[in-house]
């Protein structure tokens, strides 16, 4: 793959626009609150798609490409299975006890709702995790520049970190939102050629249908038995692990998505964020599943004179990975492949960014603010928050680093980042419905349910991985393995949690309004439309996401 | 105008406003800009550059 001046000068622009983005913004950053957590003033429409844009990193869309090769339709499972309704559950039930707190974080409203040791135990893994994130992503970026375009590693390394780090630090939060809702755009509109152009040249979805293997092109009808689909689960694995427990563990807990809601305006368009952002969600495997599965059906026989072929690895296997870059080379003359390269580049960057800003909110607010050093001027906790921008940059970059040294370290990061999030939601839904739930519960049902993970990990293999206990039990793929890991983090969190609260004294009812659902006044957004309120729209959005897997059923 | 720069919306339809220049003017002046996938790209994104200019944040 070659550039020439055309994409070279698309690539310039999207770099001089993130960083006038930061310029921009550097105006309006005057406190602590402003730079951190955007002092809730970012209207509805960018909270919306800030919020999918911050899930829509690049390793999420080669990933999704990547499986729609490898899986086929299937893949729409991670959307109209697992965020879909997940992402309406926490506009409806959630966000009024996020916002309502007003804590600025999610390990804060733990804090609020719970105690100390249960926020320090997410804070640190959050943050650890985060910024690591961050250096994965630099890591992939440079690399997948080095393989396709043969641009230098550390040249790619120090120039993304560079741009991203500048408009960080100058904006803030707003500012990584800003260029968060840029990127979804250029995603859309960079990919959508590509889907057209390819979907035409494989000679439409029938063709599609007719050359492929029919496990690849229905996402529920092999689903019976984990032997007969490509996946290796059956529906009811499917639907807990993938679609409860993971998929709720995401997108209601994890602070780096929860964050672009609790900035909105008001409740209302609070409530209404991740709502909102469903839409576009719903239709996203359009661009990033599609591709993938177009890609394979044009590798059989049949329409193998079309010339487009999936790279091999060094091992002579398909390199998934590398689905949607050959499909941009091969389908992209020069200055529309520049703004596909820019589209990646922008995923990946608009990744890195959300994770040092939510690194940088967590740390200042919870970790140094609540155990170092309290009660300094707010104008002492803004610039810690812009040094600490600065220090997660530069820790992003050693991680990055490290990955370039330690090949299996990705794999391994991505596996304990797995072990600490599987059971967190246990965690939200019983402090979020049952007020008995204690701290001492929480923090040991958390512990619990990360240990539990580890183990199945250890007693389960899949795909040469996992095992290291002991191979007790055999799964067909891995992802299959994942979820069945989520699945038991999460029963043990949830019956640790309850045995232990049992056991221990709770807080008293009147340290729990707001925080609690029987113990809240019911103050959901307070719109008088049917189509300002949460739940309708969600109701409207479950119902066509059931429509929708009716249709590819 | 310069004040506009404050809204996204008119930052995002500036921003695609001028790659669908880049690959507009390309598609006429350069035989390796001269593809339709260019011409169509560009149409594309000026009408959405336009719509975006002039919506309010």
């Amino acid at each position: 793959m070659r550039l020439y001046l055309a994409d070279y000068l698309i690539i310039f622009v999207y770099f001089l626009f993130v960083i006038a983005v930061g310029f921009i913004i550097k105006k309006r950053i005057k406190s602590s609150n402003d730079f951190l957590s955007s002092s809730r003033s970012i209207p509805l429409w960018i909270t919306s798609l800030a919020f999918i844009s911050a899930n829509l990193g690049a390793q999420e869309v080669l990933g999704m490409v990547a499986s729609g090769a490898k899986y086929g339709i299937m893949t729409v499972h991670f959307y109209w299975v697992g965020a879909i309704f997940a992402m309406v559950f926490l506009g409806v039930f959630m966000m009024p006890f996020y916002y309502g707190s007003k804590a600025r974080s999610v390990p804060e409203y733990l804090s609020m709702r719970f105690d100390e040791k249960t926020r320090a135990l997410n804070a640190v893994t959050f943050a650890v995790m985060t910024v690591f994130s961050s250096g994965i992503s630099l890591y992939a970026l440079a690399k997948l520049l080095e393989v396709i375009l043969h641009w230098n590693f550390d040249l790619c390394i120090w120039l993304a970190a560079g741009i991203v780090m500048v408009y960080t630090f100058l904006g803030g939060l707003t500012s990584a939102v800003y260029n968060e809702v840029l990127q979804f755009f250029l995603i859309v509109l960079g990919l959508s050629p590509l889907v057209i152009v390819a979907l035409h040249d494989a000679g439409g979805w029938s063709n599609i249908q007719a050359n492929l293997q029919p496990q690849l092109t229905h996402a529920w009808k092999y689903m019976d038995k984990a032997e007969n689909n490509p996946l290796g689960v059956n529906f009811m694995s499917l639907i807990f692990g993938l679609g409860f427990v993971m998929s709720f563990g995401y997108w209601c807990t994890d602070f780096l998505v929860v964050q672009r809601a609790m900035i909105a305006k008001n409740m209302s368009a609070a409530q209404r964020t991740p709502i909102i952002a469903a839409i576009p969600k719903m239709f996203m495997p359009l661009i990033v599943v599609l591709p993938g599965v177009i890609a394979i059906a044009l590798m059989q026989p049949a329409l193998l004179s079309k010339g487009y072929s999936i790279p091999l690895d060094e091992n002579g296997g398909i390199n998934y990975t590398m689905t949607l870059p050959s499909m941009i080379a091969h389908y992209y003359p020069t200055g529309l492949l520049g703004v596909g390269i820019t589209a990646l580049i922008a995923s990946f960057m608009s990744g890195m960014a959300g994770n040092v800003t939510a690194f940088n909110s967590v740390f200042t607010y919870d970790i140094y603010q609540s155990y170092f050093v309290k009660n300094k001027s707010d104008q002492h906790y803004l610039t810690v928050g812009k040094l600490i921008t600065l220090f997660g940059i530069l820790f992003s970059i050693a991680t990055a680093y490290l990955a370039a040294s330690f090949n299996n370290i990705n794999d391994f990061l991505q596996l304990v980042f797995s072990f600490v999030n599987g059971p967190l939601f246990a965690t939200f839904l019983l402090g979020m419905f049952w007020k008995r739930t204690t701290g001492h519960g929480a923090f040991w049902g958390l512990v619990m349910g990360t240990l539990a993970a580890a183990a199945t990990h250890g007693l389960t293999i899949a795909e040469g991985k996992g095992g290291w206990i002991s191979p007790v039990y055999e799964i067909s793929s891995g992802m299959g393995q994942a979820f069945i890991v989520a699945a038991f983090s999460w029963i043990a969190n949830f019956f640790s949690t309850i045995l232990v609260s049992l056991v221990t004294k709770p807080k008293p009812d009147e340290e729990l309004r707001g925080l609690v659902y029987s113990l809240t006044e019911k103050v959901y957004a307070k719109e008088s439309r049917w189509y300002m309120k949460a739940g309708p729209l969600g109701l409207i959005l479950l119902l066509i996401t059931i429509l929708l897997n009716i249709i590819f059923f | 105008m310069l004040e506009k720069f404050n809204q996204l919306s008119f930052v995002i339809g500036v921003f695609f406003i001028i790659v669908s220049l880049i690959l507009l003017i390309g598609f006429l002046t350069s035989s390796a800009l001269h593809h339709n996938i260019n011409l169509y790209t560009g149409i594309g994104m000026i009408v959405f550059g336009l719509v975006m200019i002039n919506l309010k944040d």
